[in-house]
């Protein structure tokens, strides 16, 4: 019987230690900011993301001898707890990145400086639009700002796709539907999969918007009550019950070598097709998704950097934000990355092509679908609503409700939750 | 008869004893009693992890009761205690009954049985992802295409993914429950037995009559340790069925308590709320626990 009180006790243990270390204190003591410092810089990704991102601060030591900053990792697992508890105990990291609205949340709460003290809102102009106006707060607060970027593109099989007597990728939604009856009639098993966002709202997002619709109006009023958003949902859905697309995600490159012609997924698996699957090698491409009809809007996600309220060393932590924006940083970043064989999309557009880890031909793709691109929504209430929303969409998909049904409730959930 | 000795010199007898226990009493205060109390207390706040708890009263209980997804968790969470419970205890009987003996092959089976329990469970599940991977990819489907068959969305189907884990659990839990078993089964006296057999009794009122009766404190052991410990499942739906943005996988299909938990304490921020979870947790394990010690009692009384 012992057991339980000890295990319930686990459990709660960073519930816990929050209570005795939550001060309300919003901002800390400002150190002397000529004095010797050294920086921590809790990245989300992989080692090698952050040795990518050591280069940058290793070139901002050069430029600032005073100044050490010193990147660690946070896997992608585990890593907003991590920053959940560094917040509650006011002893984390003097810099932080992770998935695109999380400064939004921990800011919201007090733990993120707002970067506009600092002047780094003179960044927008060098962000892609969308992507900026997801990191910033409802209230106009900027707690954070685009890292870097990731998108979505359509990766096909070439041989497959010549095979069926296809010139090229489809470019609308029209087309994609024939192209995969013709694939069918060619006798290819597996036509169309969806790897990232499978069964989930990313997965939608591209569907909603290239349909004219969105989650939420310019004023955060949730939107998915709309015939556009219907019509989406029913070429979606449509996609997986009368075409065949795998409720079942499999990662985009295992999908291209097991046979699948079409395959949506994200920027990251390009560099490690032709490495990982050799037999690949020459006999896959890539291109814009499919426009829908109000035209191609894809997803575009990444990661934000912001600076801790609990940092002594704010305006530092704010001005090395800033140089990961410059030339040289974007440069370092890219070099290393290249070396290690990574995906890297600069946060600057127009750093694309040139700036990023792709081949010139890949990198034109990606820059084509970042420059009509949207973000995620940075609307309240949206985090608490997403996995319900993505619960009516996988209703809808499995056949447990229709279309309309899906989406009334799914804009339920999110006029309730915007408060 | 002596009476209870005055405190002074009790201490002075046992002062050293004391003493010694102090660092840990001090340490199960600290990291037991303590947070426990703190859990208890932010059961009844809002608290969000950044800014200081404010008490609500019994809101978050209150918001529980009326929680869809905290009764599609429990509901959950009911069908694969019983069934992993039930499941992984029977075969763990089994497997004790079938590998008995101190002989070597039934060592090696015995072995090869208990290795999951004493692996890492995190390594285990990568290894069931693996397994259930769409696709050929993956080991099952790999075999279900050897036979023939297509491929199976294994973790995309809303309704494989209870059996799945309780596949998971039994596969992974039954050779702990069968070292048990072979431990009770070595204390039964092998002189009842020989009496029985005199008397004309079968092999399996041997079984009914003598085994099971005298197993009674090791299935109770068995039963009440596997229903805690399923109560709090969690890196199997973690790892295996976590999603890009929803922690209960395809429809919810495997939410279940701990990692509603987890998903509204770490993810959501509602820390006060988590803790309510814990808490009603905690009484549903502590209820089921004492239930179960009775009837284990009542029966021996029988």
């Amino acid at each position: 019987m012992r057991r339980t009180p000890a295990a319930c006790c686990t459990i709660l243990v960073a519930a816990l230690s929050a209570a005795c270390a939550t001060s309300g204190q919003k901002q800390t003591q400002q150190a002397d900011q000529n004095a010797p410092m050294t920086l921590s810089f809790w990245s989300t990704g992989g080692d090698d993301e952050t040795a990518t991102f050591q280069k940058a601060a290793d070139l901002y030591h050069q430029k600032h001898p005073n100044v050490t900053v010193k990147v660690q990792t946070l896997s992608w697992d585990d890593a907003y707890a991590k920053l959940l508890a560094a917040a509650t105990s006011r002893t984390g990291p003097d810099i932080l990145s992770g998935g695109m609205t999380w400064t939004i949340q921990f800011g919201a709460r007090g733990a993120m400086v707002d970067l506009r003290e600092h002047g780094i809102d003179a960044l927008k102009g060098q962000a892609q639009p969308a992507q900026w106006e997801s990191a910033v707060s409802p209230d106009g607060s900027v707690y954070g700002v685009p890292l870097d970027m990731s998108t979505m593109t359509l990766y096909y099989r070439t041989d497959l796709l010549k095979e069926a007597g296809l010139d090229g990728p489809p470019t609308t939604w029209q087309e994609l539907v024939d192209d995969i009856g013709k694939l069918k009639a060619a006798g290819v098993k597996k036509p169309y999969s969806q790897d990232w966002g499978n069964l989930d709202w990313i997965g939608y997002f591209n569907y909603l918007y290239q349909a004219g619709g969105a989650f939420y109006t310019p004023d955060c009023k949730p939107s998915l009550n709309t015939p556009q958003a219907e019509r989406a949902l029913t070429y979606w859905v449509d996609l997986y019950r009368k075409h065949g697309a795998p409720t079942a995600t499999v990662e985009g490159s295992d999908a291209l070598d097991t046979g699948t012609a079409m395959v949506v997924a994200g920027n990251w698996i390009a560099k490690g097709i032709d490495a990982n699957k050799p037999k690949l090698k020459g006999k896959w491409a890539m291109a814009a998704l499919p426009a829908g009809p109000a035209g191609p809007t894809t997803f575009i996600g990444g990661r934000a950097i912001g600076v801790t309220s609990y940092s002594k060393y704010a305006r530092t932590g704010a001005d090395f934000v800033r140089f990961m924006y410059s030339d040289e940083a974007i440069a370092a970043v890219a070099d290393e990355a290249r070396k290690r064989n990574i995906s890297y999309i600069p946060p600057r557009p127009d750093k694309i092509v040139g700036g990023s880890t792709f081949t010139p031909e890949q990198a034109q793709v990606f820059a084509q679908a970042i420059s009509t691109g949207k973000a995620a929504p940075g609307c309240p209430g949206w985090d608490e609503s997403a996995s319900d929303v993505a619960k009516q969409l996988q209703s809808a998909i499995l056949g447990k409700s229709d279309v309309r049904t899906a989406l009334t409730e799914a804009a339920k959930v999110m006029q309730r939750n915007a408060g | 008869m002596a009476g209870p000795l005055p405190l002074g010199s009790r201490l002075r007898r046992y002062g050293t004893s004391y003493a010694m226990l102090l660092p840990f009493l001090a340490l199960f205060a600290a990291f037991l009693l303590w947070p426990l109390a703190n859990s208890l207390y932010l059961s009844f706040t809002r608290f969000d992890g950044v800014n200081p708890a404010v008490f609500t009263g019994l809101e978050n209980f209150a918001e529980l009761a009326g929680d869809a997804r905290f009764r599609h968790a429990l509901g959950n969470t009911a069908l694969y205690v019983v069934a992993s419970v039930v499941l992984s205890t029977l075969l763990s009987l089994g497997l004790a009954l079938a590998f008995n003996s101190a002989s070597w092959p039934h060592r090696i089976m015995r072995t090869l049985f208990f290795l999951p329990s004493v692996t890492s469970s995190i390594a285990l599940m990568l290894m069931w992802k693996w397994v259930l991977f769409p696709s050929e990819v993956g080991l099952a489907n790999t075999v279900v295409h050897w036979l023939g068959g297509a491929g199976v969305p294994w973790l995309a189907t809303p309704g494989l993914t209870v059996p799945i884990l309780v596949l998971m659990s039994v596969w992974g839990g039954m050779g702990y429950g069968m070292v048990l078993y072979v431990a009770g089964l070595g204390s039964i006296p092998e002189e009842y037995y020989e009496a029985a057999r005199i008397d004309g009794a079968s092999t399996w009122q041997q079984f009914r009559h003598i085994t099971l009766p005298l197993l009674r404190p090791v299935t109770t052991y068995v039963v009440v340790t596997g229903l805690i410990g399923a109560f709090q499942v969690f890196e199997a739906v973690y790892i295996v069925f976590r999603g890009t943005n929803n922690i209960g996988g395809v429809l919810d299909s495997a939410l279940m308590i701990v990692p509603y938990l987890y998903d509204q304490g770490f993810t959501h921020f509602k820390l006060g709320y988590a803790s309510a979870i814990a808490w009603v947790l905690f009484l549903i394990i502590f209820v089921l626990s004492l239930v179960n010690l009775r009837v284990g009692r009542a029966m021996k009384e029988l």
